[in-house]
């Protein structure tokens, strides 16, 4: 229950005093919470109102779709208008299933679960190549498209003209209460099923995945997998509430189960609540469902409707796109902090600790050791451009190598081609003696590559400490259902933020750090993976000399504990003084490789570095 | 054969109408990465604007297009004010369900005006055709689509000959830089946006013709426009000139040769395919991911 607000949001009060700021709101939440719960489960008890209780009926269903939705749009962050066909497929199964076969709700609700389940997984494998907008558009077709094969399909669906279910055979004394009992233990398993998912291995990497997913992908999640069970689990309990509903209703036809307006009804539901958090998307249909019945009711249906739930739609993206708990934590976490002293005291950009350190032994390696990562021939082309064009390179094991080249020489290109972040138009990789070009960036993670990004990328919504964990050195499915943060991990973790200084840090959110300490806290992510080679992008880019220093010591000394380093730098004195051998990049291709003495007098490099102009200014006097 | 050939000059008549419509859908995905899920709704409303002048002063609803395109563009200006542009940087969730938002909400208000029954606009060559050899060609798709192509026409010329022009692509292409060059982003993607719209507004004007249309038409709609701006590549005006074709000849073929109940799933089946096959659309492009961020 205290989860209610261990959300991505709670996450963002600041200082060892937001545990208590937390606890005492998870308090008032929680009494909310269970006098909500107590209310709805006694309610068909001591009335008979059956206006009412087909409000809570129908509040339920929805409730349970954006419970389900909440996984893909709050945790995984991908955004749906097609949810309801998930209540759609659950009724058209259980009523295929009573009218063509027969048998009892005991078989053909589960099988709807599944069958919803399914088709959902479908949709996740899609997904993989559909992200932000391209993926709302196919959820809209999906939702459209289950909508005319039901129409057409006569011979199984029995088209426009609907399917009728076998009425209820219990007696009427007991009215809806099946229903109603039903719908609220699969609402009950579906929080369950959320709240479970957010503290464990599973939502974390969900989180990641809304935050920058191809970031996740570098840091060893293997976000296909994660996609697609997450759309599965979204839509097994909807499918399951779509066959109770249909069950229900007794007469379902594709205009009303795939209307539209039911995948609105739900996202609004989330969105009003709260994506993200526990209880929001519940919060929500038990508001959007009430308003439904009041359109249709007292205000003429149809298009009241219309108008109430796009002018709700358009008034909670723009006036509280972060929904009703969020936004009411956040009064309540400001309220109590009224009065008192100002956050914790430590300025957050203060200086980082230093911790008295042996100097570091000498690399490890000679530059002519047996090469680690081998590139070879190695092109890609963005439209006309030809940003890496047949780059060749070696980076001897042991070895802290340095690309450098002019900007624009495609470096960074390099870098995404070589960790899977973009896929090359020829050429081959090649890491400790496999290929690895052609796999996915978390296969090369797990490895042992990692890398860290020329503008840092965190997951903003995660602290410290949860960046430095998300990181996963191998997959297993069982992994998954892993605590988020378990004891050995934490440690683990809790050491790296120690090495690069950034322990006091770890509970805050990373957004709130400064840009240098970003990039500790990057690093540390990436020994989490405990790499062989790691690339950095930049690690000295726009950040002062201390801790340019800082970096430079760090390397050194997981050098020569005898990791291998492949680093991109214009910070020429950093470079040279850091790294050998150094390779030369310019135009896409490697012209130059040596010892930072060397590669200063390569005539070819200076040509790269300075352009044609600089030797034509040059004296004749040979 | 002549079955084929006629499928095949109907759609493309009706595709360069889709080419007007997806245009604009595409303009404003380019320069602001919005999707416009409204558009279909604008489009529809436009279509009820015709009607009611076409209804009242028996204007011919392709002249009608002098009256319903000034009339969506300041229709389109003020919504950007007062709600699109408050969140133009916000991420593209946001916008998407803006859009879908304002959607309902002229679905809706059409359905208090209009009512909710079909309606269409019968001009006086409405059951009239051209007969070329063995080919009936409707005169209503004839006109329909060659006044399409006018306006397309125009739209094109604007966009590559003027400095507003000029602005929108620079906007769409980098508008970080486009401001650094002197280019108002906001102000563009506020004129982009009522362009866009107004687009709308002269497409709904031919398709009134084309097709009888109810306030919950705009759903079907916006599918066939997202679906032809997937297939030629989101954002790209050529992509969204050719999906269009295509899309409009895949429909009269599905028509000819499976039978009308399955036109409407085309567009759909378009945007499982293209999404799954070439996720970038026939003319989109991939471009380099870390631009903006550099």
């Amino acid at each position: 229950m205290k989860q209610a607000v261990a959300s991505p949001e709670a996450g963002t009060l600041p200082g060892p005093g937001a545990e208590v700021e937390r606890a005492r709101i998870g308090k008032q939440w929680m009494a909310v919470i269970a006098a909500g719960v107590l209310f709805i489960g006694l309610y068909p008890i001591f009335s008979d109102d059956l206006y009412y209780q087909n409000m809570i009926i129908l509040s339920m269903v929805f409730a349970i779709g954006a419970v389900g939705l909440n996984i893909i749009t709050g945790y995984a962050g991908y955004v749906s208008l097609g949810q309801g066909a998930f209540l759609g497929i659950g009724a058209y199964v259980v009523a295929l299933g009573a009218t063509k076969v027969g048998g009892s709700p005991w078989v053909w609700i589960p099988a709807a679960g599944v069958v919803a389940g399914v088709m959902a997984a479908f949709l996740g494998v899609v997904a993989m190549r559909a992200r932000g907008h391209s993926f709302v558009i196919l959820t809209i077709a999906f939702l459209f498209l289950l909508q005319i094969v039901a129409t057409n399909w006569d011979s199984l669906t029995n088209g426009t003209g609907g399917l009728t279910l076998p009425l209820p055979t219990w007696s009427v004394d007991y009215q809806n209460w099946p229903f109603y009992y039903s719908l609220m233990g699969l609402l009950g398993l579906s929080v369950l099923l959320a709240w479970w998912i957010r503290r464990n291995k599973f939502g974390m990497g969900l989180v990641a995945i809304r935050e920058d997913e191809d970031k996740a992908a570098t840091v060893g999640i293997n976000t296909r997998v994660y996609k697609i069970l997450a759309f599965a689990a979204s839509a097994v309990f909807v499918g399951m509430a779509g066959g109770v509903y249909g069950y229900y209703l007794t007469f379902i036809d594709p205009l009303g189960m795939f209307n539209i307006l039911l995948s609105v009804q739900i996202i609004l539901s989330l969105l009003l609540g709260g994506r993200a958090t526990l209880w929001g998307p519940v919060l929500g249909a038990f508001i959007v469902e009430p308003l439904n019945e009041f359109a249709n009711n007292d205000l003429g249906g149809g298009n009241a409707r219309l108008l109430i739930f796009g002018g709700l739609l358009a008034l909670v993206v723009l006036f509280m796109p972060r929904g009703i708990i969020p936004t009411v934590n956040r009064w309540l976490a400001a309220r109590g902090r009224r009065g008192k002293a100002g956050l914790v005291g430590e300025r957050l950009d203060g200086r980082i600790e230093l911790r008295e350190r042996e100097a570091p032994a000498a690399p490890a390696a000679s530059p002519d050791a047996a090469p680690l990562l081998e590139v070879q021939g190695l092109e890609k082309r963005f439209g006309g451009v030809q940003a890496v064009d047949g780059a060749s390179f070696s980076v001897p094991e042991g070895s802290i190598t340095a690309l450098i080249g002019p900007n624009g020489s495609g470096k960074t290109t390099v870098f995404n081609l070589i960790g899977g972040t973009m896929v090359q138009n020829a050429g081959q990789v090649t890491f400790g003696g496999r290929r690895i070009d052609g796999m996915t960036p978390w296969r090369r993670a797990h490895l042992g590559l990692g890398r860290t990004f020329q503008i840092t990328r965190l997951f903003h919504e995660m602290t410290v400490l949860e960046n430095v964990v998300a990181p996963l050195p191998s997959f297993r499915l069982g992994q998954l259902t892993a605590d988020a943060v378990s004891g050995r991990e934490a440690e683990r973790a809790e050491e790296l933020l120690e090495f690069v200084g950034m322990a006091k840090y770890r509970n805050q959110p990373c957004s709130d750090l400064s840009y240098g300490q970003q990039k500790l806290v990057e690093l540390a992510q990436v020994l989490m993976l405990d790499p062989k080679l790691i690339m950095l992008d930049e690690p000295a880019g726009g950040i002062n000399p201390t801790l340019i220093d800082r970096i430079g010591e760090m390397i050194r000394e997981l050098n020569a504990q005898g990791r291998t380093f492949l680093i991109v730098e214009h910070n020429m004195p950093f470079v040279l003084g850091l790294c050998a051998p150094v390779l030369v990049l310019a135009r896409g291709k490697t012209i130059a490789r040596g010892t930072s003495a060397e590669i200063q007098r390569d005539p070819a490099v200076l040509d790269a570095y300075l352009g044609e102009d600089f030797r034509l200014d040059q004296p004749v006097e040979v | 054969m002549t079955e084929f050939l006629q499928a095949l000059i109907l759609g493309l008549l009706i595709g360069g109408v889709y080419a007007l419509l997806a245009s604009g859908l595409t303009l404003i995905f380019g320069v602001m990465n919005v999707i416009n899920i409204a558009h279909g709704a604008f489009l529809i409303l436009a279509a009820f604007l015709t009607w009611t002048i076409w209804d009242a002063a028996g204007i011919d609803p392709l002249a009608a297009i002098l009256i319903t395109t000034p009339l969506m563009f300041a229709f389109g200006w003020v919504l950007y004010s007062t709600t699109v542009g408050r969140i133009r940087k916000a991420p593209p969730a946001a916008t998407v369900l803006l859009t879908f938002g304002l959607a309902l909400v002229i679905e809706g208000l059409m359905g208090i005006i209009w009512g909710n029954t079909s309606h269409s606009v019968r001009p006086s060559y409405f059951n009239e055709s051209f007969e070329i050899g063995e080919l009936f060609l409707p005169k209503a798709q004839v006109y329909g689509g060659i006044v399409a192509m006018l306006v397309l026409a125009a739209l094109y010329w604007m966009l590559t000959s003027t400095w507003l022009g000029r602005a929108i692509r620079a906007s769409a292409v980098n508008p970080q830089g486009a401001e650094l060059v002197g280019v108002t982003v906001g102000a563009v993607a506020a004129m982009t946006f009522a362009i866009g719209v107004a687009s709308a507004g002269a497409g709904g004007a031919i398709a009134s013709v084309l097709y009888p249309f109810l306030p919950g038409s705009h759903y079907q709609w916006i599918a066939r426009l997202l679906g032809i701006i997937v297939l030629g590549g989101m954002g790209s005006l050529p992509g969204a000139a050719v999906g269009a074709l295509a899309l409009g000849v895949a429909e009269t073929m599905t028509v000819t040769y499976i039978g009308p109940e399955w036109a409407t799933a085309v567009p759909y089946v378009i945007v499982f395919a293209v999404l799954l096959l070439r996720p970038q659309g026939l003319l989109g492009s991939r471009l380099r991911e870390d631009v903006a961020a550099a």
